[in-house]
């Protein structure tokens, strides 16, 4: 995205969010399918972030504490918050260990500020990692 | 007409000299801006569902940046490499704080990367590498360079399920 339309949405993120309807609204309950990807190298863009490629530098972010989302098909993306009855939500055990998974969750989902946070009440289904993306962007982010 | 022009930029190059003097590294990212504020430091899930724990969780919780106008802000990154803001926030849990960093726009969502931080007032500034000191007292080294090679956690897991996360596939080696 041109970075003048990118300057564009975040005015208008920052301007909708001074909105009082912007604050943390009702909480909906929803089934998330997608993958567990690093927040970091995703939004970022530096780095190609999905998918085996990244599963190495997704684990070492997780365990730096960098929040976890699920990419959802569509490309929306859920800063995961809770997991079950598991809040430690920075570097969480079990969440490094299925890093680039692909995951469905029933959770509740919050929206504030245009971030979405999900509550993980179940873990559905657990497909592991099925992107295999290393086949043509090898191992992210220095190939070893 | 010259003047008139300069003088209808006044208040913009006013609002501009008002505000603090950013010293945060740009990425080179796309809908990075760096940014200067202060604001109150929150744990997400208090925040959003009422579940606060004591000090903020101690350090398993993520934080956010409520800013003056409200807004809430998800502090992602810090300055050390493949690191979060959580252990740099900690010590201003439900308190305020001066940040400096970056605030990046993408399409899915907004977040902050903290580079520095400090009382409102103070004068020298932090830098947000909380991470690599815990780590060093963690693991009793004496530096926290490429922390993320020698980590053991890190290492067990990519020991068991392989670089690219599956046991069945060996990557090729790198060129």
């Amino acid at each position: 995205m041109p970075r003048l339309a990118r300057l564009f949405l975040l005015a208008l993120m920052l301007s909708l969010a001074a909105a009082p309807g912007a604050r943390a609204g009702e909480i909906k309950r929803i089934t998330v399918e997608g993958e567990l990807i690093d927040t970091w190298c995703y939004v970022t863009e530096i780095m190609y972030a999905r998918g085996s490629a990244h599963f190495q530098c997704a684990v070492w972010c997780a365990v730096g504490g960098i929040p976890v989302s699920i990419r959802a098909d569509d490309g929306t993306l859920y800063v995961v918050l809770r997991v079950e009855d598991d809040s430690r939500n920075v570097s969480n055990p079990a969440m490094i260990r299925i890093q680039s998974h692909r995951v469905t969750v029933d959770g509740d989902l919050i929206e504030r500020d245009g971030v979405k946070y999900l509550l993980v009440t179940q873990v559905a289904d657990d497909q592991g990692i099925v992107d295999l993306t290393h086949v043509k962007y090898g191992i992210q982010p220095w190939g070893m | 007409m010259r003047w008139l022009r300069s003088l209808a930029l006044l208040p913009v190059l006013l609002v501009w000299a008002a505000a603090p003097a950013s010293a945060a590294q740009k990425w080179g990212i796309d809908g990075e801006m760096v940014a200067q504020f202060e604001a109150k430091v929150v744990d997400l899930l208090c925040e959003l569902r009422g579940d606060c724990p004591a000090a903020c969780g101690g350090g398993k919780r993520q934080l956010g940046l409520v800013r003056d106008d409200g807004t809430l802000l998800l502090a992602v990154k810090s300055n050390t490499l493949f690191a979060g803001a959580a252990l740099d926030l900690l010590p201003y849990c439900g308190q305020r704080v001066e940040v400096d960093g970056l605030i990046i726009s993408h399409p899915a969502m907004v977040i902050y990367m903290l580079q520095r931080l400090r009382k409102p007032g103070a004068t020298d500034w932090v830098r947000a590498t909380a991470f690599a000191e815990d780590w060093k007292q963690r693991n009793d080294a004496e530096d926290a360079k490429r922390w993320f090679r020698r980590d053991d956690k890190a290492n067990e897991v990519i020991r068991t399920f392989g670089k690219v996360g599956r046991p069945d596939i060996m990557p090729p080696p790198a060129e």
